[in-house]
């Protein structure tokens, strides 16, 4: 049992249920679990060290991919192309 | 989406939908056809016919609904009818493999990756984009939806016309194929990736 532990912060260093700990969290990352599945996030979060490095890395990830991700600018002529070709269908 | 029953707009309240509803989106379906097609003019000509069907078929769309989903699911229907068979770049990958793969709802979600939160938090704009847009179109498109664009799982599943589940095992193997993608950059940055 002890081997099963990390010294500094107390959680298990093997996950017994990985497949459904993984899935529950991607779903909560992607905002589609509730309130209960939430409390029972927290408590993984806490005591099992493979769902904790699971968890920010899927968090790190969405995160670089909402916040860096180039974008193009919308050419300006679009929106007078699509209210002209609007128009020409009246 | 498809089930909703036909209205019968006048004039003004077609145009009232189409600047206030339809309109505002018109920067997220741009970069969804960009991010599809990979060219300025596909993803105009793209966004265009979306616009043109949207606003020839507004009296099936149910003022004050989801609008940016019945746009992305017009614009994504159009992409594969009329622009995935003219593609500039045919896609290498076997697709009957790959949908046979995916396809799947069983999917593995015991794999853990070496990648490194830092690593990931340290790349550059341009390497996430580029990894994203490596991946096969329809892994790319689950991650473009959830990510980028926000929508729920709910939503992805009626703009793809796929059930739940598969949203979200196509979604989970994006992520890993997308982890693969970022760790071969990690490595290049020097990164150590490997478990002790």
């Amino acid at each position: 049992m002890e081997n099963n532990f990390d010294s500094s912060n107390q959680r298990k260093l093997n996950c017994s249920d990985a497949s459904k700990c993984f899935k529950l969290l991607e779903s909560i990352l992607d905002g589609q679990a509730d309130l209960e599945s939430k409390a029972v996030l927290d408590e993984k979060l806490a005591k099992c060290q493979p769902c904790f490095e699971h968890f920010h890395l899927e968090k790190a990830i969405r995160e670089v991919l909402r916040t860096k991700c180039t974008k193009q600018l919308v050419p300006l002529e679009l929106v007078d192309s699509i209210r002209q070709k609007i128009q020409d269908l009246k | 989406m498809s089930e909703v029953q036909r209205k019968k707009y006048s004039d003004k309240d077609k145009n009232s939908i189409f600047d206030q509803e339809f309109m505002p989106h018109i920067d997220s379906m741009y970069n969804f056809a960009y991010r599809l097609t990979f060219d300025e003019d596909d993803a105009k000509d793209l966004v265009q016919d979306t616009y043109l069907k949207a606003y020839r078929f507004i009296n099936s769309f149910e003022k004050g609904t989801n609008a940016k989903a019945w746009l992305f699911r017009i614009l994504k229907n159009s992409f594969i009818n009329e622009y995935r068979k003219k593609s500039k770049q045919p896609s290498k990958v076997d697709y009957q493999e790959v949908e046979t793969y995916y396809n799947s709802d069983n999917v593995d979600y015991n794999m853990t990756s070496d990648l490194r939160v830092d690593a990931v938090k340290d790349m550059l704009g341009d390497e996430i984009s580029n990894a994203l847009n490596s991946l096969a179109v329809d892994f790319r498109t689950v991650i473009i939806l959830c990510d980028l664009e926000g929508f729920t799982y709910e939503e992805m599943a009626k703009i793809l016309d796929i059930p739940i589940g598969t949203v979200r095992s196509r979604l989970h193997r994006a992520r890993n194929l997308l982890k693969e993608k970022l760790k071969a950059y990690a490595q290049n940055m020097g990164y150590d990736t490997e478990e002790e």
